[in-house]
């Protein structure tokens, strides 16, 4: 194919699906509608998980974390005098599998409730809801920080920078300055904490439906 | 206004700034898509759906690339994914003619170069088609497409070298007459 054929090609590609003009306006005003939708979706998940969520959620976790140092308590032998113990447990599997699913739904549930809180909370005026479940996710956080739970580097970082951001929404005013909001979104954006959380989270894991 | 204060407005939930953002990208979208689908309703669907997407995920974009490459990758897998659906659905339900193109395609009976390179163009596989569109007729570089599709500038120039070794090919026939 010569020099002029090839010329002709690139012409005529340039004409290929030749688009119309972009319908603005059309295309922006379904765009808001469809977001407007999805916000009310979420905002009704948010209320049915506010309303019943932070009793039982504490509950529930509560509930796991005793399971788990129970089973530790009974199954790790004292030491005793003699030879030096060695460091394997055979507890240590069933130890840590417990604290590995309480851990589990604790992020499970803060990343549905962070999410929620991004989609839900701005302009509602229901924060002191809010506040009171980031409360009782904060203590819950603050229990596997102490936890052998956090003796992984990357569930530890990841439950600190949860505890600050959940630490500023507990602290939230009934009627927050505009910035306070703000301030805790870009908390949230900063570390990527969102993202973290959902990699952290097994596929599957219940969030905002589950155990609790 | 820069780039990275108008995301952080969005962010920030202005409605304003999303729709600076939406007018500064929309034309390029839907451009690409609108040249991907051949097909008004389509495209329109897969520009929507490409902002919706967009504005939800924005907190996890990071400014490592251009919004406009983030964007882009998004309307591509939209788009790629839309008539994937079009083409099993066209599979199933047209017996007759199971090699019918997704876009538009004008059937004359004395094609002319235009028409002609735009069944060739239809024919190429997925891949090929996608770094044809944006390199030859939307004038993307490589470097953008490498970003949009998620892969190495050398393979756009490859995959881009392999389509217009096929369009020849299937053109072959014109360039004697």
């Amino acid at each position: 194919m010569d020099d002029q054929i090839e010329d002709e090609l690139r012409a005529a590609a340039r004409g290929y699906n030749e688009p119309p003009e972009t319908p603005r306006e059309v295309m922006w005003e379904r765009i808001v509608a469809a977001r407007a939708e999805e916000a009310e979706r979420a905002e009704g998940r948010f209320r049915g998980f506010r309303s019943v969520r932070p009793v039982r959620l504490a509950a529930g976790i509560a509930a796991v974390l005793v399971l788990g140092i129970g089973l530790g308590r009974l199954t790790v032998r004292q030491p005793g005098p003699g030879p030096a113990p060695t460091p394997v447990s055979k507890a240590a599997p069933a130890n840590a599998a417990a604290y590995r699913l309480a851990t589990t739904e604790h992020l499970s549930q803060a990343e549905a409730f962070l999410t929620l809180f991004r989609v839900s909370v701005r302009g509602s005026g229901d924060e002191r809801l809010a506040t009171a479940t980031a409360r009782q996710l904060l203590a819950t956080n603050r229990l596997l920080l102490d936890s052998p739970a956090a003796s992984d580097t990357r569930i530890r970082l990841l439950l600190q920078d949860l505890e600050l951001v959940l630490a500023e929404i507990a602290q939230l005013s009934s009627q927050p300055r505009s910035g306070e909001l703000d301030l805790i979104t870009e908390g949230m954006e900063q570390g990527g904490l969102l993202s973290r959380l959902r990699t952290a989270v097994p596929a599957g894991a219940s969030s905002t439906q589950g155990v609790l | 206004m820069e780039e990275r204060e108008l995301i952080g407005r969005v962010l920030a939930g202005d409605p304003s700034a999303e729709r600076a953002l939406y007018d500064a990208h929309v034309d390029r979208v839907f451009r690409l898509v609108y040249r991907m689908a051949g097909d008004l309703d389509r495209a329109q669907d897969y520009t929507q759906e490409t902002f919706i997407r967009a504005f939800s995920r924005l907190a996890e974009f990071r400014s490592e690339a251009a919004l406009s490459t983030w964007l882009g990758s998004i309307a591509i897998s939209i788009t790629l994914n839309g008539l994937r659906k079009v083409r099993r659905l066209n599979q199933r339900e047209l017996v007759l003619d199971d090699l019918a193109p997704v876009g538009r395609v004008e059937r004359l009976a004395d094609p002319d170069l235009k028409t002609r390179l735009t069944q060739a163009i239809e024919g190429l596989p997925e891949g090929y088609r996608a770094v044809f569109v944006m390199h030859d007729v939307e004038g993307y570089t490589h470097e953008e497409i490498a970003g949009v599709l998620g892969v190495h500038p050398g393979t756009s120039k490859a995959q881009l070298s392999r389509a217009r070794a096929r369009l020849r090919v299937a053109l072959a026939d014109f360039a004697k007459d």
